[in-house]
């Protein structure tokens, strides 16, 4: 893998399979408040990954990338332009695209938007609902709801930029997931941590779409992200020979 | 000399002030024969949850904590039967898999 960094409006630090890596490219797409190398590097995706190209990038935002503060640069329209951007800069035609959390959420639009650039998708640690739900999204510094919390642990990370977290939060709450239309052709993985809260409903999401469902004993939103069975169901997913069956 | 020796494997340094971890799962049990650079223990800090990758090969002769144990860093994590040659100036870091960094544009500059 290198890092690299792609110029556009908003600069996107991003990590490239190594060249002559054969194989359909996994994109990796990092949760709110983190970034490419602490949800996947870290976690030891990465390595459970090595026999595949991989490929990612710091969410706008986030990490290395450009950190704007105005919610309407941080729609699940905007952030998955970046992805289809970086798509296009490393001339990948085709990817199986892993999501974690936010990420996740982009996974699915990623495959909604553009569904002939993603072959298989894992959505994990994540769910149909709110994850924004009762959170006060002008006072996150003082918010108490569930997502105040993982706002305020992202904010207080080395290198956070707590506005642009901020306005990232307002311009996905502004677009509420939605379970319809689901991804067409598109067969899916979804895992979580078995008392992960932001993936409460995520079995009725996988009846819903066909979608295999998989959780993590003992694990919550935060810990599950390491969880070996994850990565190597993950792993099998994505390396299965045939098209897994959706339904 | 290729009787093994024993090396001791300390909870290293996980950056962003940290000084101490959780274990949430061991990936290995004595008795395992481990590679370098494989998955070794799954910890969880106050920050995130992070895997370490065994930093050189050998057998799984004890580990010193239980699940759910929180391990200083700097404090004995695991210990390896390794090859006597292979324990000669081992020191307990984490084997860094830096990506080489470059900063290039992927488009030529407008101007050009």
């Amino acid at each position: 893998m290198t890092t690299d960094t792609l110029q556009a409006a908003v600069p996107l630090r991003y990590t490239a399979p190594d060249p002559g890596a054969e194989g359909v490219p996994v994109l990796l797409v990092h949760g709110f408040g983190s970034d490419f190398e602490l949800n996947w590097v870290r976690t030891g995706w990465t390595r459970a990954l090595a026999d595949l190209p991989v490929a990612g990038c710091d969410l706008r935002g986030h990490g290395g990338s450009g950190k704007p503060h105005d919610a309407a640069s941080y729609t699940p329209g905007a952030l998955v332009g970046d992805l289809v951007a970086l798509l296009d800069a490393l001339g990948t035609e085709q990817c199986d695209v892993v999501g974690y959390s936010l990420g996740a959420r982009l996974a699915w639009e990623l495959a909604l938007a553009h569904p002939a650039r993603v072959r298989r998708a894992v959505l994990a640690g994540f769910g149909p609902r709110d994850a924004f739900a009762g959170a006060d999204l002008d006072d996150l510094e003082s918010d108490d709801s569930a997502f105040g919390q993982v706002y305020r642990a992202a904010s207080r990370l080395p290198g956070a930029d707590p506005a642009a977290l901020a306005a990232c939060a307002r311009g996905q709450a502004a677009h509420p997931f939605r379970s319809a239309p689901a991804p067409e052709s598109v067969p899916m993985l979804l895992m979580a941590g078995e008392r992960d809260d932001l993936a409460t409903g995520m079995e009725d999401l996988a009846r819903e779409t066909g979608a295999a469902a998989l959780r993590a004993p003992g694990r919550d939103h935060r810990t599950a992200v390491a969880a070996q069975g994850l990565k190597k169901a993950a792993a099998e997913f994505l390396t299965a020979q045939a098209a897994v069956p959706r339904g | 000399m290729t009787h093994p020796e024993e090396t001791t494997f300390h909870l290293p340094d996980l950056g962003e002030g940290l000084v101490e971890a959780t274990v949430l799962e061991w990936l290995v049990r004595p008795g395992d024969r481990v590679e370098r650079n494989g998955p070794l223990v799954e910890v969880e800090t106050t920050k995130s949850a992070a895997e370490i990758p065994s930093p050189h090969a050998g057998v799984v002769a004890r580990l010193h904590a239980e699940e759910g144990e929180t391990v200083a860093v700097g404090a004995p994590l695991v210990t390896f039967e390794v090859a006597a040659q292979d324990a000669a100036g081992i020191v307990g870091t984490v084997p860094t898999e830096e990506a080489p960094r470059r900063r290039v544009r992927l488009r030529p500059p407008e101007d050009e």
